[in-house]
C-alpha cells in the first residue's frame, strides 16, 4: 500500500539521526527540559544551602518544579521592547544567531554509538567551534543595543572569550592527543578507563573553561548584575530575554555532554535498551551530564564573583600553562601506555 | 551658549577627555541603592565617583520642629529603621538632658540590651547586602535569615520588629518579659555557632578573600582627616566609639572592647563587624546578669500620672503615656548627644525655646559623614570594585539623606 510506506518513511526520517538526534534527544526538546529542570535545581539547591524552600508554589506537590514553564509563559506574554537608540536589525537579528550558535553543536554530539547527525573524524572541533560562535552573537547583541551597561557586557565577553577559548581548545587537543583522534564516538571506545583518570590536569582545566564560557558563578561576570545590571542583556524584555538567560545553561549543557563524553568515558556502560532503539542507550550519557551541570549549579551557593581581571589573569597565567602541560601529559601517557 | 549647554547641569559636564566613559548607577539599578553615583572609567579603571545623594530626602529635621518633642522619636526611627534603637537613643539622650531628668538604672540596662540587639541585626543587614554584592547568594540569605532571631528578640522587649520606640525621656516603654534571658542566651549561642560558618563560607572563602584584600584602603591618617565614623573608621586603626566617648545607657558598667584594625581595606571593614557581633553578644550577656530590679520610668513622670495608670504601668511593666506627656513642654536651651550606631556615630544638636515643639533640631547621622569615602577611595580601582567598597562601608542611603 502506498499509504502505508509513506507513513514508514515519515517514521523512519524522525527516528534517523539526522532528525532525532537535533531535535528531540539529545537537541532541542531535550534542551528545553533541562533548561527547565537544570534552573529549578539550581534555585533548589541554593534554596536547601541557603535554608529557604525555593520555587513551590507552581506544582507544589512536586517541589516546584514547573516554575521555570510558568515564568517562560510570562516571558511569551510580555512586549518585546526594540529601544529607539538600538541599531533595530542587529538588535532583532542577534539573538536568533546566539541561539542557532548554541544549537549548533548538538549537530556533532553522538547521542549513541553510532547515532550523530553528522559523524565527522573531526566532531570535537566541530562542537568547539559552533560553541564558540555564540559570544560574538553575544557581543553583537550588547553592541546593537546602543546601552552603556550593555556595551560594557559585550567587552567583557569579548575578554572573557579571550581567556577561556585557548584553555578549553588545548584542553581537547590534550584529550585528542591521548585518543588519537577528534571523532567523539571513536573517543568513547578508546576510554579503556575515563578520561578523567587518564589526564585529570587536562578534565580539570576543560571544566574551569566550561564554567567561563557559561557564565556561571564564580564566573558570571558579562551579566554582573551588581555593575552592569544584565550586560549584554539588559535591553531585551519578553521571550527574548529569556533566550539571553537560557544561552548560558544551552552552552553549559553542550559543554556538560562533551565533558561526559571526554572524561567520563560517554555511554559506557552502555545500557541494554540500545538494542531496542539506539538514542535509549545514550541515557547513560545524558544521567552523567546532568550529574555535571548539578556540580556547577552548586558552585552557586559557594563562591561569589571573581573581578573581570582575576578572571583574566587566571585565565592566561595559570589555566592556560596548565592547559599545555595538559597537553605534554598526554603526550607522556601516549609514549607510556599506549607507545 | 546654546540652551542645551546652558540645561546642562554640573555634575554631567565630562571630566576629563573622549576616552572617559561615563556611568550613571542609580537610582534605578539593582546595586545603587536610593541613590546616584556618577562613574567615569578610562578603561576598567575608574577615574572618578560622583555619589549624587538626596534622593530619599524627607525633611526629616523640619518635620521634627513641626511636632512635639517626644512625636519625634517614632519620626526620626525612620531614618535608619534597621537600627531604630541606636539612631534614636541620641535624641532621647538629649531631650533628657533639657528635661533634667535621668532614667532609672534598670532603663540604663535595658536601653543597653535593645541597642546591642539593634547592632548586631544593623551589622548582618550590613554583611548581607555586602555579600550579594559579590553575588554571593548564601551570605545575603544567611545573614538575612539570621538576623530574624535579633528581630524577635527585639520585638520581645520593645512590642515592634523594627520600630521600637524604646526609649522614652525618663527610661523605657517596656519591662524585660518572663523568660527572656534564655531566650537571648539561645540566640547568642547560635550566633556564635554561625559566625564560624560564615568565616568558612564567606569570610575565609579564597575566593571572597581575594575580592576584598587590599580594595579600597582607607589610611589612618586619611579617615580622621575625613572625620569618617564607626567601623569603616576603626577598622583603619582609629580606636573611637562612642559608647566610650560619652557615658551613656550602661555602657560604663558593662566590659567590653572596641575592636580595631590595621589594615583599612575592605576586607578589614567586613572582619571588624563580625568582631563587633562578638562583642555585642558579650554585652548581652552581661546585661542580663547583671540587670538591677527597680522601675524602668523616672520617679518624677511616674508621680505625674494618675494612681490607676501608676498602678498600672508598675504592675504591667508596660509604660502608657498619658495624653499630657505628649504635651510636655521642653526648658528653653540647648543640648546634644551622640551614640553609637551600627553604621557610626550619630550626633544629635536639640534648641529649644521653652515651647512644647523643638525650635531646632540638627541630625548628622554616621552615613552621611561616610558618604565621603566614595569619592577617596574609588579611583584607581577596577570597575568590579565598586560593589565590593560599596559594601564594606555598609553605606544605609535613607540615612544619609535624612
Amino acid at each position: 500500500m502506498m499509504g502505508m510506506g509513506l507513513l514508514e518513511w515519515v517514521l523512519e526520517l524522525l527516528l534517523s539521526p539526522q532528525v532525532f538526534a537535533p531535535v528531540v534527544f539529545p537537541g532541542l526538546v531535550t534542551a528545553l527540559v533541562v533548561l527547565l529542570t537544570i534552573i529549578w535545581a539550581e534555585r533548589k539547591i541554593a534554596a536547601r544551602v541557603q535554608m529557604r524552600v525555593g520555587p513551590l508554589y507552581v506544582t507544589r506537590r512536586f517541589g516546584g518544579v514547573l516554575q521555570m514553564l510558568a515564568d517562560g509563559t510570562r516571558y511569551m506574554f510580555q512586549e518585546f521592547i526594540i529601544p529607539e537608540t538600538s541599531d533595530k536589525g542587529f538588535f532583532v537579528f542577534a539573538p536568533v544567531l546566539a541561539l542557532a550558535a548554541a544549537i549548533l553543536p548538538f549537530a556533532f554530539i553522538p547521542a549513541a554509538p553510532g547515532f550523530a547527525p553528522v559523524k565527522h573524524p573531526l566532531a570535537a572541533l566541530g562542537v568547539l567551534a559552533s560553541l564558540s560562535a555564540a559570544p560574538l552573537a553575544v557581543l553583537l547583541m550588547g553592541w546593537s543595543s546602543g546601552n552603556k551597561f550593555a556595551i560594557q557586557g559585550a567587552v567583557r565577553e569579548a575578554f572573557m572569550t579571550l581567556a577561556y577559548e585557548a584553555v578549553v581548545f588545548l584542553s581537547v587537543l590534550a584529550m585528542g592527543m591521548l585518543y588519537g583522534t577528534l571523532d567523539l564516538e571513536e573517543a568513547v571506545y578508546r576510554q579503556v578507563i575515563p578520561g578523567l583518570l587518564l589526564n585529570p590536569i587536562s578534565a580539570f582545566t576543560f571544566f574551569v573553561g566550561m564554567v567561563m564560557s557559561a557564565g556561571r558563578l564564580p564566573f558570571d561576570i558579562v551579566e554582573g548584575e551588581q555593575e552592569i545590571v544584565a550586560g549584554p542583556y539588559v535591553e531585551y524584555s519578553g521571550i527574548v530575554f529569556g533566550i539571553g538567560m537560557g544561552l548560558a545553561y544551552l552552552k553549559l549543557y553542550a559543554f556538560s555532554l562533551l565533558f561526559s563524553i571526554l572524561y567520563l568515558s560517554g555511554w559506557e556502560p552502555l545500557l541494554p535498551l540500545y538494542s531496542v532503539y539506539p538514542p535509549l542507550g545514550g541515557l547513560m550519557l545524558f544521567v552523567k551530564a546532568y550529574a555535571v551541570m548539578l556540580f556547577v549549579a552548586f558552585l552557586r551557593s559557594v563562591y561569589g564573583r571573581y573581578r573581570l581581571d582575576q578572571a583574566l589573569r587566571a585565565g592566561w597565567r595559570i589555566f592556560l600553562p596548565l592547559a599545555l602541560a595538559s597537553v605534554m601529559f598526554s603526550a607522556f601517557v601516549k609514549v607510556v601506555a599506549y607507545g | 551658549m546654546s540652551t542645551s549647554e546652558v540645561v546642562r547641569s554640573r555634575l554631567l559636564a565630562r571630566e576629563g577627555g573622549e576616552e572617559v566613559y561615563e556611568l550613571f548607577i542609580g537610582p534605578q539599578h539593582p546595586s545603587s541603592g536610593h541613590m546616584r553615583f556618577i562613574v567615569r572609567l578610562d578603561g576598567d579603571v575608574i577615574v572618578s565617583v560622583d555619589p549624587d545623594i538626596g534622593y530619599v530626602h524627607r525633611t526629616m529635621e523640619k518635620l521634627a520642629e513641626g511636632r512635639e518633642a517626644v512625636k519625634a522619636i517614632p519620626l526620626l526611627e525612620r531614618m535608619t529603621i534597621i537600627d531604630s534603637h541606636n539612631v534614636t537613643i541620641g535624641l532621647v539622650r538629649a531631650m533628657e538632658k533639657l528635661l533634667d531628668v535621668e532614667p532609672p538604672p534598670r532603663a540604663r540596662y535595658l536601653r543597653t540590651l535593645l541597642s546591642e540587639i539593634n547592632r548586631i541585626a544593623s551589622h548582618l543587614y550590613g554583611i548581607g547586602i555586602a555579600g550579594i554584592m559579590l553575588n554571593h547568594s548564601t551570605m545575603f540569605m544567611w545573614a538575612f535569615g539570621d538576623r530574624e532571631v535579633w528581630l524577635q528578640l527585639a520585638e520581645e522587649l520593645s512590642g515592634a520588629r523594627l520600630t521600637h520606640t524604646y526609649s522614652i525621656p525618663g527610661g523605657v516603654r517596656r519591662d524585660l518579659p518572663q523568660g527572656f534571658a534564655d531566650r537571648a542566651e539561645k540566640a547568642v549561642r547560635y550566633m556564635t555557632r554561625r559566625l564560624e560558618e560564615y568565616a568558612k563560607i564567606f569570610l575565609e572563602n579564597p575566593q571572597v578573600r581575594s575580592r576584598y584584600e587590599g580594595v579600597g584602603v582607607l589610611k589612618r591618617g586619611e579617615a580622621s582627616r575625613l572625620g569618617i565614623v564607626g567601623p569603616n573608621l576603626r577598622a583603619s586603626g582609629v580606636k573611637y566609639d562612642a559608647r566610650l566617648a560619652e557615658d551613656y545607657a550602661a555602657y560604663s558598667e558593662v566590659s567590653f572592647e572596641v575592636p580595631t584594625l590595621e589594615e583599612g581595606d575592605a576586607y578589614a571593614r567586613m572582619r571588624l563587624r563580625i568582631e563587633e557581633i562578638k562583642q555585642s553578644m558579650s554585652i548581652i550577656l552581661q546585661v542580663l546578669r547583671k540587670v538591677p530590679e527597680g522601675p524602668i520610668f523616672a520617679e518624677k513622670y511616674l508621680k505625674l500620672l494618675p494612681p490607676k495608670l501608676r498602678e498600672q504601668v508598675l504592675s504591667t511593666g508596660r509604660v502608657k503615656l498619658p495624653a499630657l506627656f505628649a504635651s510636655m513642654k521642653l526648658p528653653a536651651g540647648e543640648a546634644v548627644a551622640r551614640a553609637e550606631m551600627g553604621h557610626g556615630e550619630i550626633f544629635y544638636h536639640l534648641i529649644s525655646d521653652g515651647s512644647a515643639k523643638p525650635y531646632r533640631l540638627r541630625v548628622v547621622t554616621p552615613s552621611f559623614r561616610n558618604v565621603i569615602l566614595f569619592r577617596y577611595l574609588m579611583p584607581g580601582h577596577r570597575f568590579m570594585d565598586f560593589p565590593a567598597i560599596y559594601g564594606s562601608l555598609d553605606y544605609f542611603p535613607p540615612e544619609a539623606d535624612r
